[in-house]
Parts: structure tokens; C-alpha cells; sequence
């Protein structure tokens, strides 16, 4: 306190700073330090029996530019992580770095180019209009709202709210009102944007239609992204890279095409109205047979046969008599990849009911 | 979104460009001063102000239907002495409606930006907690000073009574005397933040300003330093005894000014220690 009362006269940001380095970084690729860098962080609630562990020594880095989805269930520490990197919860150890910035000590520089949307708050002034919203909000990130006009406009544009930019936010529907919430939050021009459960509550058009933005706000914008969720059509539809979390540690992180080909095992799955108990009896004695659908219309049977060894299985159906009507290799999910790494699915809470 | 890589352009263009285009127009951002700080917040509680006057109305009705209460119960009951120490009612009342209003609004307003997500964007600007506090308590006293304008002018026709309104003296002294409020309105933000349920009873502490605008300052010196009272009192000889600013003793003045910035600071401190913890606890930013 006595820090941040001391500075409290000086600038409000050294922007002029931060923007000379990102650009060169721009120049040079992605040679500066990434946009967030998370170090041994580990945050407890609570003493004693009672203590509940939000985040356990987690380590983590976010190249510029990227998009990362953390996902795990409820109490995995998704949102106490990224309120920790936001500087609005103080970890109990370990370190946060936002563009270099630590945000522990050198707290305003770092806060000049990170924000959040966080999960069911509103995060703006409902009695303002929506253009009014942004503008405020982008002041007090520190950057002055005609200089952003028209970047203002183009957001408005890209987000469908152009027609909206003078209505009062209250007026709006939902999945308008979680437009102006992620509007206000990309007004400033944070560089590092946290999304909390960004699609939570709207319905399937409005979370398609925000899905699709924040790609392309990415990809154009040039933007560091990281979404939390439980909801892995969002994760997998936006990231490129996907962090697991379960009881406050990552339990997987890497690509999300890595995470599904890791996981991509060789099941296939053989769909035939000819797949009587007896044709599946004759394929468990060749084949590891991993899953029987008898309820399925046709019934369907799931075999491990990877490489060569689908040849194997298509001479084997051949010789069992048994008329293909469906083949398909099984595509696994995030879903079961978390399964698989953690034991539990993604809607159990993982512990403790602190986000 | 400063990760611009194309060449600069001429300002002017800047808005010709089409969106999605691949052009990127030229308004890199610059950055705000304390200016563009000042006026963000001002303009808000502006916007607030002419867009919902109702809510300002409601307090003004609600300020005089307690002071007709007030003053027709006591005509009542005290009759002439009453009549006679109208003006020192008046002038009590009229500081009783500023502190009021500087208090309930910097607290409320605190307790509704943690429910709207809002607070935890003005702690984490670059600017820093504090001058983003300060600009909003400046709107709320100004804007406090309006309504009781009103109050004022309605109280002095109805009860016909006269007082002296050189505005320099009034507003220099009641500003003052509420910003030591101001300060109470932080500390109460504060607690509200840490105990959300708490925030709710501290609405309570602005029937005990009746007391602190009331205090004994003649009696009790030592009351000189509790918020309000000792503006309070030098409201009172600059309304009623027409005494101007200047012709106050300078340790009278000097005192004025130092009750209300070491309450401020010290409301403000608390606020800082408060969201600290709650920044600790993990409660700052839970709806």
C-alpha cells in the first residue's frame, strides 16, 4: 500500500515505454519476454483443515500472439490464476510477469496492457450507452479515447454492436450485454486479454458468433488471448494451445491437435445391422474389442485396430459375413482427454468449490 | 493492439479505412493523461446525473419531507425557541444533507461497483486506485452540492428565513467539512468490500452525523477534530454571522484543513489496507 500511495504521483503510464519495446518486438518476431509468465505460483485459501490449495506451484508461459485455453473443471484454479495475473488476488508464492512486467511489484506498467472479462460480472456501466463504456474504459486503461475513436468503431463493427453504439447497455439482450463486456475489455488495447468462461449463459448462435470473434480478433488484431472454460467446444474452437488444470496443477499443456493425436487411440468403430453377439464373439477373439453398442440403430462395435491392422479387421468383418455400414476411426475429445489424464470429467468439480 | 506493424500513415486518413480491409488506419493509441482521467469520470457521473434524475429527485424530496417534519414537529412542540434558532436548523440541516449525500454515494457507489464487476478495473489501472478515488469523490460532492442547493433554497423560503450564501465562504467551508465524510465514506467502501453485510449497517453512521454536525465545539474543544463538527461550527458564524472566509482565524482555517485531509487520508488508508486484504483473501472481485 505504502508502494502504490507513494507512486500515486507519478504518471499514470509509462505507455510510451511499453509501446517502443512491443515494438520491436513486432520488428523482430516474437523475440521479447512472452506475454505472461507464470512462475511456481501457488495461492491457498483459508488456514488450517479448512485450507483449500486454488493453485499448486504452477508454471506457465504465453508466446505473444497465441491463444490459450485453460480448461478443468470448477475449482480447478482457472480463475484464481488469472486473477492472480490480473494483480486482484496476491499469490501466496511464486511469480507473474505480464509483457516483463512483474505483476506483484511494478504493478502499473504491468496493468497498462493486460485486462479481463471475468466470469458473471458485468464489467461495465449498464446506465451508459455502449460507445460511452468503451470509452471510459478505455481511459482508464490509460489511453485516450479519441485518439482509439476509430478503432472503437471497427470493434462495434466487428462485434455487431455498431447499431447498439448509443443504446444504454441495460436495454441490450444477453448475449449482447457479454458483447459490450468484452467490447469494454479490448477498448483500452490490453495486449494480454483474460476471458473467463466467455460463452457462459449465452445461447448456441450468440456463443458461435462471440467464438468466431475472438478467433478473429487474434488472428487480426495480433492479440494474446488466454480463455478459461469447462466448455471445450469454446476451448477447442478458439485456442491453439490448451492447458489442462485439475486441483490447481496443469495436468497436460500442449497443442490442442497434440492433445487429440496423443490421445487419438487406433479405436475404430463398425457400424452393421450384421453384428450379431456372434460376429462380436469371432472379433474379440482377433481384436481387442474396446466398446459393444448393441442400442445403436445399426449396432455398432468399437475395435482397436490401428495401421495395418484395419486390413486385418475389414478381412475379418468380410469373413464374418457382416455388411459394413459405417467406418469410422474414433476422434477423441478434450472431454476424454481429460478424462484420461485426470480421472475425473470436466463437470465435476475438482476440488473445493473456489474457482 | 499496439503490435502494429504497418508503416505510419497521416492522421488524417485514419478514418477512411475500411474495417477487414488488412490496412491498418493510423490511430495508434495515445496515452491518457490525468486530464482525459478527470474528464472520463466527471462525464460519467454527469451522464448519470441528467440520464437518472430521478434518483437525485427522490433524495430531495425525501431531504425536505424529513426537514417539514422537522421543523413543523417542532413548531409544535418548542414554538418560539424554535423560531429563534431556525437559522442554526437550517444551516445544520443543509450540512447534514451534504454529508449525507458525500457519504452514501462514495460508499454505495463502492458496494455497487464490487456486485458489477466494476471496482477491480479502477484498482487495476494504470493510473492507480487513488486519483481515480479522488476524481469520483469530487463528482459526488459537487454533485452533492447541487441537490442540497435545492434543499437549501426550499428550506429558506418555506421557514422565511435569511441567511448570508457568500458562495466562496459556503462552498469553501462545507467543502471542506464533508471531505473529512468523504474520507468515512472510503473507509466504509473499504469494509464493504472485505464484509460485504457489514457495508449495509455502515449506512447507519449517517444518523450519528447529526451528532458530530451538533458536537459541543465550545464545551469540548477536543470535538474540533471528529469529522464535521468543527466545520460545523464555523459554518454556522460564516452563515448566520455572515462571517467571510478571510476574516476566520488562520488556525481556525488551518484546522478546518487539516481534519479534512487527515480523515481523507485516513478513510483512504483504510480502503488501501481493505482491498489489500480482501486482494489476500481472494474476496476482492467475488460477486
Amino acid at each position: 500500500m505504502a508502494r502504490s500511495a507513494a507512486s500515486a504521483s507519478d504518471g499514470p503510464r509509462k505507455r510510451d515505454e511499453t509501446r517502443s519495446a512491443d515494438d520491436d518486438a513486432s520488428t523482430d518476431g516474437l523475440t521479447g519476454p512472452p506475454a505472461l509468465s507464470v512462475e511456481r505460483l501457488t495461492k491457498r485459501f483459508g488456514d488450517g483443515d479448512d485450507a483449500v490449495t486454488a493453485v499448486d506451484d504452477v508454471s506457465l508461459a504465453v508466446e505473444r500472439g497465441s491463444v490459450v485455453g485453460l480448461l478443468g473443471p470448477n475449482g480447478a484454479g482457472k480463475t484464481t490464476l488469472i486473477k492472480c495475473a490480473l494483480g486482484i488476488v496476491v499469490p501466496d508464492a511464486g511469480s507473474i510477469r505480464v509483457f516483463g512486467n512483474d505483476v506483484g511489484d511494478g504493478r502499473r506498467a504491468a496493468y497498462a496492457d493486460v485486462d479481463a472479462m471475468l466470469e458473471g460480472a458485468r464489467n461495465d456501466y449498464w446506465r451508459l450507452t455502449v460507445r460511452e463504456n468503451l470509452r471510459y474504459f478505455a481511459t482508464i486503461s490509460g489511453v485516450d479515447p479519441d485518439s482509439v475513436a476509430a478503432r472503437h468503431d471497427r470493434l462495434l463493427d466487428r462485434l455487431d454492436l455498431a447499431d447498439k453504439a448509443d443504446t444504454p447497455v441495460r436495454d441490450l439482450a444477453r448475449g449482447m450485454k457479454q458483447k459490450v463486456s468484452l467490447a469494454s475489455v479490448l477498448a483500452g488495447g490490453a495486449e494480454l486479454v483474460f476471458l473467463d468462461e466467455p460463452t457462459l449463459g449465452l445461447d448456441v448462435e450468440s456463443a458461435r458468433t462471440l467464438r468466431a470473434e475472438l478467433r478473429r480478433l487474434a488472428v487480426e488484431e495480433g492479440l494474446t488471448i488466454v480463455v478459461s472454460s469447462h466448455d471445450m467446444t469454446t476451448i477447442e474452437a478458439v485456442c491453439d494451445r490448451v492447458v489442462m488444470l485439475s486441483n490447481g496443477r496443469i495436468v497436460a499443456d500442449d497443442s490442442v491437435e497434440a492433445l487429440l493425436g496423443a490421445a487419438a487411440s487406433d479405436a475404430v468403430r463398425v457400424a452393421s445391422p450384421d453384428l450379431d453377439a456372434e460376429a462380436v464373439a469371432g472379433l474379440r477373439e482377433a481384436f481387442e474389442v474396446l466398446d459393444v453398442d448393441r442400442e445403436a440403430r445399426p449396432p455398432a462395435v468399437t475395435v482397436a485396430a490401428g495401421g495395418d491392422r484395419l486390413y486385418d479387421l475389414t478381412d475379418a468383418l468380410r469373413a464374418a459375413g457382416v455388411t459394413v455400414s459405417d467406418i469410422r476411426t474414433v476422434q477423441p475429445d478434450l472431454e476424454e482427454v481429460f478424462l484420461e489424464r485426470t480421472g475425473s470429467d470436466l463437470g465435476a468439480p475438482s476440488g473445493g468449490d473456489r474457482r | 493492439m499496439s503490435a502494429d506493424t504497418s508503416p505510419p500513415e497521416d492522421p488524417g486518413g485514419a478514418a477512411a479505412a475500411e474495417p477487414g480491409d488488412g490496412v491498418r488506419p493510423d490511430d495508434e493509441p495515445r496515452p491518457a493523461t490525468y486530464y482525459h482521467l478527470a474528464r472520463a469520470v466527471l462525464y460519467r457521473e454527469f451522464l448519470i446525473f441528467v440520464r437518472y434524475p430521478a434518483n437525485a429527485i427522490g433524495g430531495i424530496v425525501v431531504s425536505l419531507f424529513f426537514f417539514a417534519a422537522l421543523f413543523l414537529g417542532g413548531q409544535l412542540l418548542a414554538g418560539q425557541a424554535l423560531a429563534d434558532s431556525i437559522e442554526g436548523i437550517v444551516v445544520g440541516y443543509f450540512l447534514w444533507t451534504l454529508s449525507v449525500g458525500a457519504y452514501s454515494s462514495v460508499s454505495n457507489d463502492i458496494g455497487s461497483e464490487v456486485q458489477w464487476g466494476t471496482l477491480e478495473r479502477h484498482i487495476t489501472t494504470p493510473f492507480g486506485f487513488a486519483p481515480v478515488a479522488l476524481l469520483k469523490g469530487v463528482a459526488k460532492v459537487v454533485r452533492t452540492f447541487l441537490t442540497s442547493a435545492v434543499i437549501l433554497a426550499v428550506m429558506l423560503l418555506a421557514t422565511g428565513t435569511r441567511l448570508s450564501l457568500a458562495p466562496v465562504t459556503v462552498v469553501a467551508v462545507a467543502g471542506l467539512s464533508i471531505v473529512s465524510v468523504l474520507g468515512l465514506g472510503f473507509a466504509a467502501g473499504g469494509v464493504t468490500v472485505l464484509y460485504k453485510r457489514i457495508g449495509n449497517w455502515l449506512n447507519l453512521l449517517q444518523f450519528g452525523f447529526v451528532g458530530l454536525i451538533s458536537a459541543p465545539v465550545f464545551d469540548l474543544p477536543w470535538t474540533r477534530v471528529l469529522p464535521l463538527a468543527h466545520g460545523s461550527a464555523m459554518l454556522q458564524r460564516a452563515m448566520v454571522d455572515g462571517t467571510r472566509l478571510w476574516e476566520f482565524p488562520p488556525a481556525d482555517l488551518a484546522l478546518l484543513v487539516a481534519v479534512a485531509g487527515g480523515y481523507l487520508a485516513g478513510g483512504y488508508l483504510v480502503f488501501q489496507l481493505a482491498t489489500r486484504r480482501a486482494r489476500r483473501l481472494g474476496v476482492l472481485g467475488d460477486y
